[in-house]
């Protein structure tokens, strides 16, 4: 459904993307490893088009010259020049890095914001299978999201993107600074996301093991460029990677 | 007493004034120095169609409030959208409009003290030994409504939890779908109507001046620094603050100095607390 093409990315002459081209099928899981910096986080920005925005910003302010190229379609139509809500409208939702949940609003006011794109009825749905598979969110529904914990935030974090009836799901780092219990807790739950919701999603991490049982296909990034890719099991088996990112 | 009353009309009457502003700031970050001018505007627009179009008040109240509307969403249409997140550049533009919206009125004539707007209802009431006019009791109740309105509106509609959602993070409201030229948009002519309101109710108390323009944007700006920029539970706190400070001065000094505590309010939050009751400095954004 995704596929994006030789993307580029430039920071003035730092380059932060270099050539790299990824594809997401139906129903699929990918993984995107890479320690920090390796651009996987700017991949995201370039995928869900928030990208663009920083460029428009910086160069209204004078700032850091930012370039994209590449192309990016999404269900064979080319999307690279559109805005982020409009990419969020035909199904690319990001779950961005450490969360960013509306730290002022309540549990469940996040969640309704997050369902600005959704009818009413969508919407109630969403809730209640939000709910069903984040069920210590019940609680803390009428909580400020800026008090929750990591993990209750990342849920609550995933819950919002749900609630915005993605087709193609961005999680960007969503196990930072989890627990390893709370790790588990998320990666079953996206499982079972992917198996309900029946949509795609795409999973950067900078540490591979607990991911790597649950997706299709991967790939690890080193300072912008690609490395290598294969499925789970192809990258378990490589003595290299095995050493830089699954620690063992 | 007399203090106790006058003092809570005249909070109700800096909130009219400077919720608008506090809205529009705490949606999209946009300072609108030209809200005193749709302020201006507002009266002017809705005393031509009264007396040169000959409506009655309640049409002629309700097209002002469009064109004030109107007005704010030419503002960003045309001007802020182009420059948006260079906040000098915004204060810049926004002021120079709002001056030369304010001058042109001045030029074309209206100045002076003929210009007036009814009143609602006549006559007044005694609350307690203190008599009060309608018209003020009207400013607390429309204020009233109005907060309760943008309480219900921003808790309860798609669009208001929208707004909610942009001003507290934009590039997250932005990846569920939000669009933040249509939010700031509908801030700003939401922001200006309230100014508009507020003229409507605020000018039947006296004449339409021009000089209004400047004193009200200086009274919503000592408002809006005072509670915390961009807060609203800190626009309503430092309104009713600085709209007590205000007619305690009133009574114990001289009507002049009203300004001077407006404004050395100001300088004392800057000293004390530079963000204001409840303002927040934003983090710098980190980098990717």
């Amino acid at each position: 459904m995704l596929v994006a093409e030789g993307l580029m990315v430039f920071y003035e002459n730092m380059l932060a993307l270099n050539n790299i081209s990824i594809k997401c099928g139906e129903n699929q899981i990918i993984g995107v490893f890479g320690a920090n910096s390796a651009g996987k986080s700017t991949l995201m920005y370039t995928l869900s088009g928030i990208i663009l925005d920083q460029m428009k910003k910086e160069k209204m302010r004078g700032g850091e010259q930012i370039t994209v190229m590449g192309e990016i379609s999404l269900f064979d139509q080319d999307i690279s020049s559109l805005k982020p809500h409009l990419r969020a409208r035909r199904g690319i939702v990001l779950c961005p890095e450490r969360r960013r949940l509306f730290p002022e609003s309540s549990v469940l006011e996040n969640l309704k914001i997050g369902a600005y794109m959704a009818t009413k009825k969508e919407a109630k749905e969403t809730l209640d299978y939000v709910l069903e598979i984040f069920s210590p969110l019940k609680k803390l529904l009428h909580r400020s999201a800026g008090f929750l914990s990591g993990g209750e935030q990342q849920m609550a974090a995933i819950g919002r993107a749900l609630m915005a009836q993605p087709k193609l799901l961005l999680l960007d780092e969503p196990l930072l600074g989890l627990s390893p219990a709370y790790q588990q807790v998320v990666m079953e739950s996206v499982k079972r996301i992917r198996e309900m919701k029946k949509i795609s999603i795409i999973i950067t991490e900078q540490f591979a093991r607990p991911v790597i049982p649950i997706v299709d296909y991967a790939y690890i990034m080193e300072n912008g460029s690609r490395v290598m890719s294969g499925s789970g099991q192809e990258l378990l088996d490589n003595p290299d990677v095995k050493a830089a990112y699954f620690g063992v | 007493m007399e203090i106790l009353i006058y003092g809570t009309v005249n909070s109700f009457k800096l909130i009219l004034i400077a919720f608008g502003f506090t809205l529009v700031y705490g949606v999209s970050r946009l300072p609108n120095f030209a809200h005193g001018a749709i302020f201006v505007f507002t009266g002017f627009v809705a005393w031509i169609m009264m007396h040169k179009l000959n409506l009655p008040f309640i049409p002629a109240a309700l097209l002002s409030l469009v064109s004030a509307a109107l007005v704010g969403v030419l503002i960003y249409q045309v001007i802020l959208k182009r420059i948006r997140g260079m906040n000098m550049n915004e204060i810049i533009a926004t002021y120079a409009i709002g001056v030369a919206m304010i001058e042109t009125f001045r030029w074309l004539g209206f100045k002076g003290t003929t210009f007036t707007l009814p009143v609602l209802f006549e006559g007044m009431v005694f609350i307690g030994d203190v008599p009060v006019d309608y018209q003020r009791l009207m400013v607390v109740a429309v204020g009233l409504v109005m907060l309760v309105a943008v309480w219900v509106f921003t808790k309860f509609t798609k669009t208001g939890l929208a707004l909610r959602g942009i001003a507290q993070d934009e590039r997250a409201a932005m990846m569920l779908g939000i669009d933040s030229d249509m939010t700031a948009t509908l801030a700003m002519a939401l922001g200006s109507a309230m100014s508009g309101l507020a003229a409507l109710m605020l000018f039947p108390l006296g004449s339409i001046v021009v000089e209004a323009g400047y004193n009200t944007l200086i009274f919503a700006l000592a408002v809006c620094m005072v509670g915390g920029i961009g807060s609203w539970g800190g626009t309503v706190l430092a309104a009713f603050v600085l709209g007590f400070l205000q007619v305690i001065t009133v009574s114990y000094l001289a009507t002049h100095f009203q300004m001077v505590v407006t404004l050395g309010a100001i300088i004392a939050t800057l000293i004390i607390k530079p963000s204001g009751f409840f303002g927040k400095h934003k983090e710098l954004e980190e980098r990717v």
